[in-house]
């Protein structure tokens, strides 16, 4: 037995206060430290995977009171599924961005591995907490480290990106702040199961407003439609690895949230249709902006936006097939949009305005960095035999299965559009003469970089050739989630059900 | 009187966070934006503190004397969510506070609409 | 135009909110099975707790108290971070008004006392209707009185840092702890002695003297940090 649930967040807090101390010790632990919690966190997490895979669902108390009084964590199929691919991504991101830049300072290069260290830390509380309040501190602690990090660069373009990140997350921390305390008046409690099993005898009115304050709350992590204004600039303006972290954990960590207030807490059937037209709404207006994009990473944020709409769509159709592909669909995101970031940041690594021009012909100088690069941009616009086609392929059956043609209609459009514009970019960067006014002068990744990004590489082609290894945990994660009744009787009877 | 009260208090911590939605919507200078979200805070924690609030009540403390004195005391809840929400509003208008500074370091004004280099 | 339309959405904003909440009633007791009772229940019988605030804040909501001491720890990072500069740049303090010898006397007469109802405050924070937050502010401010009156009062950026780490360290090893005897997370370990004593309560007294060495330690040196922010 490795641990408990509780150490996926006290450890890493722990870190976070004793690194200041050990950077006195010796300046490179700052950096080894947060990877070891890391990869901790990693081992931990995928152990107790395995365990609720043969136990069932663990919920863990928080200073011996029981469920609805005191704060507890819910580790079950879903959530854990969740916490594994954020600590997952997590480490990755560490593994990648360990020296990415050698001319930082030291005191920044602290900060640095703490702010990313407490961002996995905290999207990891959101998805596993359950306790409505204690999710906002999370939030609030995820949302302080993404600022951070988004200003982490001195020049004047990311202190702007951040102001304008902080202005939205504080404005929806506030909202989130109002949805619970119209909770709390009318329900009395703060536990999510409590709420989800009392939810009933609220007035609908009440209801509808306590969601929509919600959604607008959490959205601005997952990135819904109108409040996604800050995730180009942010993506843009941070470190390049750090818009991996954004892809693969923030915004995982709020489609979460989003989904657990619909699915569980709150038993309006008319949300479903919500997700799946703001869904719709995000994923057009999204992608059809990428096209227009001039900058790599602009346009790589804005496909990640537009690949959460999908998500909220499938999530939208609301059976077990729909919640099943979203999850795939989450699972093949966090894999290959970091894929994308991490090799698409050495492609114009030196550039300042890093434009999708400059890539041009530089596939003869990192023919390793641009193929994975085109691996990425082929496995996610769902070309057959990578891992985005059977995703895609099972939002378009869960779809189909229902009867959505238009759904199905626009979500064939849209790939189209993605085809477009991601195979510009590997057209540009193989078939195009090498320029050396426009283009960027090539960056050769570093040794753990490359380890990185070919983990990734593998995860892609091993979900891609042999998707059997993972539907059988998206399975019983969907089945997780829809099942509203064992949730709340899991939490409730905390004492039986506790497995130490 | 409490009608009054009620409507009273309750119109106040919306009236201010709509006074500070609007800040934050309209006003052109970053402080000014700061400022507004400081508001919204302090409406919203205001609204908490009214939801725990009990006719004739005491504050959540038990004296010597008085331990079975439960029934007559305010909802404790609301407010040590709002002692919580109190300290995380504070972290966050630090950071933003230090960001203005870097923006002004940088651009040698306030005003949003000379600063804004990148698209919406 | 645009504020126009402004007023508009909030106004459209304002009234669900007012619907929302004045349908609830003001001060009557509102839930049946609320955590309200339990909580005020248990904080005498089995914490022996004086302060309910101060039993939710650290014990049954402790979770949160951890997150939200991480926040304040993380913002004040954050602030380092973003305004950091290589030590070249780094100016002394710009003073804008030297102040009077008034000002100087009357602050090295005060900030003793300032720091002893500080402390006092976060001592007993289980007692009375104070806590770690804060008599954590009430000293921060002790410090920033001398910062304003002294132009050379020198706060170690070295201590500051030992101590907001060594307080958070304490913090998660006491919760820690908790897992001894089979226990759970933050849960009390000690003997939680008799009502309205400093010495009751278990582990909560010492969670919240931790919170507000930390607090008072992180606020002074955002204080610090910011007052010596010069362009």
């Amino acid at each position: 037995m490795v641990g408990s649930p509780v150490l996926l967040i006290a450890v890493p807090l722990l870190a976070a206060f004793v690194i200041p101390l050990i950077g006195m010790i010796w300046k490179e632990l700052v950096r080894i430290v947060p990877g070891l919690v890391l990869a901790y966190m990693l081992v931990l997490s995928v152990t107790l995977l395995v365990e609720v895979n043969q136990n069932g669902t663990i919920v863990e108390t928080i200073a011996g009171w029981k469920a609805p009084w005191g704060i507890n964590l819910v580790y079950s199929n879903l959530t854990g599924l969740l916490a594994t691919i954020i600590t997952t991504l997590g480490f990755l991101v560490w593994m990648f961005s360990y020296r990415f830049k050698r001319n930082v300072d030291f005191e920044p290069a602290k900060k640095y591995f703490i702010f990313l260290m407490m961002l996995v830390a905290g999207a990891t509380g959101i998805v596993i907490t359950g306790d409505i309040f204690n999710q906002f501190v999370f939030i609030e602690i995820t949302g302080i480290s993404a600022y951070a990090l988004t200003a982490f660069y001195t020049g004047r373009n990311s202190a702007e990106a951040a102001f304008k990140y902080l202005m939205m997350g504080s404005l929806a921390s506030s909202f989130l702040l109002i949805a619970i305390a119209i909770i709390y008046s009318q329900l009395g409690t703060l536990n999510m199961a409590e709420i989800a099993s009392k939810m009933h005898t609220m007035d609908p009115v009440f209801k509808v407003i306590a969601l929509i304050f919600f959604i607008t709350g959490i959205g601005i992590e997952a990135e819904i439609f109108p409040l996604n204004g800050w995730a180009p600039d942010a993506y843009t303006e941070a470190p390049g690895p750090i818009g991996a972290a954004f892809a693969g954990v923030v915004v995982k960590a709020g489609i979460y949230a989003v989904i657990r207030m619909v699915f569980t807490l709150f038993d309006i059937p008319a949300a479903h249709d919500f997700l799946i037209t703001i869904g719709l709404i995000t994923l057009i207006v999204a992608e059809s902006t990428a096209l227009r994009q001039e900058k790599l990473k602009r346009m790589l944020a804005y496909s990640s936006i537009g690949q959460m709409g999908l998500v909220l769509v499938a999530f939208g159709i609301g059976t077990h097939a729909g919640v099943f592909a979203a999850l795939f669909l989450m699972l093949n995101h966090a894999v290959i949009k970091p894929l994308l970031f991490f090799s698409g940041s050495y492609l114009v690594f030196n550039s300042k305005e890093k434009r999708i021009s400059e890539v041009n012909g530089l596939g003869k100088f990192m023919p390793y960095t641009a193929g994975l690069f085109a691996l990425g941009s082929f496995a996610i616009v769902g070309l057959p035999p990578f891992a985005g086609f059977w995703s895609k392929l099972s939002v378009l059956t869960a779809a189909a299965d229902e009867g959505l043609l238009l759904v199905i209609a626009l979500v064939l459009i849209v790939s189209v559009i993605e085809i477009v514009y991601y195979f510009r970019v590997v057209n540009r960067i193989f078939f195009q003469e090498y320029n050396k006014e426009e283009s960027v002068v090539p960056h050769k990744p570093r040794f753990n970089a490359i380890i990185a990004m070919t983990v990734l590489a593998i995860l892609i082609l091993v979900i891609g050739f042999y998707p059997d290894a993972v539907t059988g945990m998206l399975h019983s994660a969907s089945s997780d989630l829809l099942d509203k009744s064992g949730y709340i009787d899991n939490v409730l009877q905390v004492g039986q059900s506790l497995i130490r | 009187m409490y009608k009054f009260l009620e409507y009273g208090v309750y119109g106040a911590s919306i009236l201010l966070i709509l006074i500070g939605l609007y800040a934050v919507l309209t006003k052109k200078s970053l402080i000014k934006i700061v400022i507004g979200l400081s508001i919204i805070d302090g409406g919203i924690h205001l609204l908490l503190i009214t939801i725990g609030y009990l006719r004739q009540g005491t504050a959540p403390i038990f004296s010597p004397g008085f331990e079975n004195a439960a029934a007559k005391m305010v909802d404790p809840v609301p407010q040590a969510l709002v002692l919580t929400a109190i300290v995380i509003g504070f972290g966050v208008t630090a950071v933003a506070l230090s960001l203005v500074i870097r923006l002004y370091r940088h651009h040698r004004t306030l005003q949003i609409d000379e600063i804004k280099s990148l698209k919406w | 135009m645009r504020k126009f339309l402004v007023i508009l959405i909030l106004a459209v904003l304002g009234f669900y909110l007012f619907e929302a909440f004045s349908g609830l009633g003001l001060g009557f007791p509102r839930f049946e099975h609320g955590v309200k009772d339990y909580y005020l229940d248990k904080t005498v019988s089995e914490l022996h707790v004086a302060n309910t605030v101060t039993s939710i804040v650290v014990s049954f909501r402790g979770f949160d108290t951890l997150g939200e001491v991480t926040v304040l720890f993380l913002a004040v990072s954050a602030l380092g971070s973003v305004l950091y500069k290589r030590r070249h740049d780094v100016g002394s303090r710009s003073i804008l008004f030297a102040s009077s010898g008034i000002v100087r006397s009357g602050s090295k007469l005060l900030f003793p006392a300032i720091i002893l109802l500080g402390v006092y405050i976060f001592i007993h924070g289980h007692l009375t209707p104070g806590g770690g937050f804060q008599g954590g502010a009430i000293i921060a401010t002790g410090f920033l009185l001398m910062l304003l009156a002294y132009e050379n009062f020198r706060v170690s950026h070295h201590v500051l840092s030992y101590v907001e780490s060594l307080a958070g360290i304490i913090f998660v090893v006491i919760g820690l702890l908790g897992f001894i005897d089979g226990g759970t997370f933050l849960q009390n370990f000690l003997p939680s002695g008799i009502l309205n004593e400093l010495f009751s309560g278990g582990v909560i007294g010492i969670i919240y003297v931790m919170v507000g060495f930390k607090v008072a330690a992180e606020l002074t040196g955002l204080i610090y940090s910011v007052l010596h922010e010069k362009d």
